[in-house]
């Protein structure tokens, strides 16, 4: 046997060790499994609990809170994101080096603390409106939004937005810097040069941010915990309600096999993207 | 003009740097000065401070430390030690359909809701041929899961940059396989593995979600502690146990990974 092909052969054989010592009992196993149990009923293999899950006016609310709550809070997340990475990036002053490390600190930082602290500061007992109560004289605590859409989308904009920040500050920072000297002396104004030059160039960062950011606000978890009510039900909460307090396992399963799908297809749609990025800057 | 010109842009700044700070500083500041505040109710700030909430630790809380320490560390030692071998393993593939679909499935952990892996770890775990959801092993077993996308990528982007140069020069001077991987390899990994570990490490102790589906009784973790403290609404001590585990975690990434490695760490971490 060659040498090239003894290589050959212990590479498979890793690869085929790989697959079946972490891949298998890490992610495909427990995975695979959870489709398998959510379509096991008592009369054999069944779609059933997925035409209940889908026709359950309950569920098709939870969807609906989920949606509503991604969208504003992935929404507000990107124009905040963009904004701030723009400002420290163009007009960058002593310690926004320091802000910027200050972000990249968050991913050490749970997201259920986050909304935990918000308590403190907006909830009808905190500072904010003890002090407004305070300077204004108040009869009540005129801020209450805390437990509820606002508060949840507050807590979710604070703990996503540096997952835009980063990947646009990158963006900014791959652009020629002569390409926008180009522009600027053959007389274009800060404004077009933002709108038709830098826009375009650190679109795909912008993107993919925002999809990832998309992507975990919809599996995020803990600011719907601490901040979450029985109107504001959203699908990873309702898996765990279904698992831990209804222990209804094959409820929970066929959720999460729904999430699940759902997840993935965004993951999807972010790994084309930033392929599709990856490539292009390549051949650029 | 040129004046008023210099100072909307001095305002700019100046509102750019207030709202980072309240973003993203208070939130941390919050917890610090809530985990030593003896009272912070109808008042704008707490007016006198306390070790109380610290001193006041029962066995609960002391017991969630440990665990929480114990499922970390080996969870950033398993994690970091399968990562490594991964990204060994799939660097070969680099560019080829089989690499990118297995690149793409060690993502998917992290992909899906915390939730999400842990029922499915739960439900694959808890009954024969492995029973393992009355030990801890169920736990280190999810996290692990959890963490082992950043491992990899860590691990990969330092193999994609630094190594082949290297790799090849020892191999084309007879270096045999196992050497080429502990004297070139491994010590060029160095840097990747301390970020890996760190990072690991700090995503074991702060994660809610998969350990809240799987944990058994009596390896509850610091932050399912905590949200059982907030629920019953003692925020005080909720303050105090949140500060231990941010000062574990932040301790990790600043002396494990190093000064240098904080932009990989986070690139890695927010970017992917």
């Amino acid at each position: 046997m060659s040498a090239t092909s003894r290589t050959l052969l212990a590479r498979a054989a890793n690869l085929s060790a790989v697959v079946l010592l972490v891949f298998g009992p890490f992610i495909l196993y427990p995975l695979g499994g959870l489709f398998l149990l959510s379509v096991r009923t008592k009369s054999g293999m069944s779609i059933d609990p997925y035409l209940r899950f889908f026709s359950d006016p309950t569920s098709l609310e939870v969807i609906h809170t989920t949606l509503a709550i991604v969208l504003a809070s992935a929404a507000v997340a990107t124009v905040v994101g963009v904004a701030l990475a723009a400002l420290l990036f163009y007009l960058p002053f002593r310690g926004s080096t320091m802000l910027v490390r200050l972000m990249e600190l968050f991913v050490a930082f749970p997201s259920f603390l986050v909304a935990f602290t918000l308590i403190f500061l907006y909830g009808t007992q905190g500072s904010v409106n003890v002090f407004l109560v305070h300077t204004f004289r108040l009869s009540h605590a005129p801020i209450d939004f805390l437990y509820g859409f606002g508060g949840i989308v507050f807590a979710e904009v604070i703990y996503y937005t540096p997952f835009v920040v980063r990947p646009t500050l990158t963006a900014l920072t791959l652009i020629d810097e002569r390409v926008v000297e180009a522009a600027r002396s053959l007389g274009a104004s800060p404004a077009l040069v933002a709108r038709r030059v830098i826009l375009p160039m650190a679109l795909p960062g912008i993107v993919a941010g925002s999809i990832l950011c998309f992507l975990f606000i919809m599996n995020e978890f803990g600011i719907l915990l601490v901040l979450g009510s029985a109107k504001l039900i959203t699908l990873p909460l309702s898996i765990y309600s279904a698992a831990t307090v209804d222990l209804d396992l094959q409820a929970a399963a066929t959720q999460a096999a729904v999430m699940l799908v759902a997840s993935l297809s965004v993951f999807v749609v972010y790994r084309r993207v930033t392929r599709a990025g990856t490539r292009s800057h390549a051949r650029g | 003009m040129a004046r008023r010109r210099a100072l909307a842009l001095a305002g700019l700044r100046f509102l750019t740097g207030a709202v980072c700070l309240w973003l993203f500083a208070v939130p941390g500041l919050v917890v610090i000065v809530s985990a030593f505040a003896s009272d912070w109710v109808a008042t704008v700030l707490p007016t006198s401070f306390t070790l109380r909430w610290f001193e006041h630790f029962d066995a609960t809380d002391v017991n969630a430390m440990l665990t929480s320490f114990e499922v970390a560390g080996m969870v950033a030692t398993l994690g970091t030690i399968l990562g490594l071998w991964l990204a060994i393993s799939l660097n070969p593939l680099e560019g080829r359909r089989l690499g990118g679909l297995l690149d793409a499935v060690i993502m998917v952990p992290n992909s899906v809701p915390s939730v999400v892996l842990g029922l499915a770890v739960l439900l694959a775990y808890h009954a024969p041929p492995l029973d393992i959801s009355g030990s801890w092993a169920i736990v280190v077993l999810v996290q692990t899961a959890l963490v082992l996308p950043f491992c990899y990528r860590m691990c990969a982007a330092a193999l994609k940059q630094e190594i082949p140069v290297f790799r090849e020069a020892a191999a084309g001077l007879g270096a045999p396989p196992a050497m080429v991987l502990r004297r070139v390899i491994l010590p060029l990994l160095e840097p990747a593995i301390r970020a890996s570990v760190a990072l690991a490490f700090a995503f074991s102790i702060g994660d809610l979600g998969a350990t809240l589906m799987v944990y058994p009784p009596g390896f509850a973790t610091v932050p399912i502690v905590v949200i059982e403290d907030v629920e019953r609404g003692f925020y005080y001590r909720a303050s105090a146990l949140a500060l231990i585990l941010l000062v574990l975690s932040l301790a990790s990434l600043v002396l494990v990974a190093g000064r240098g490695r904080r932009a990989k760490v986070a690139a890695v971490a927010m970017e992917r």
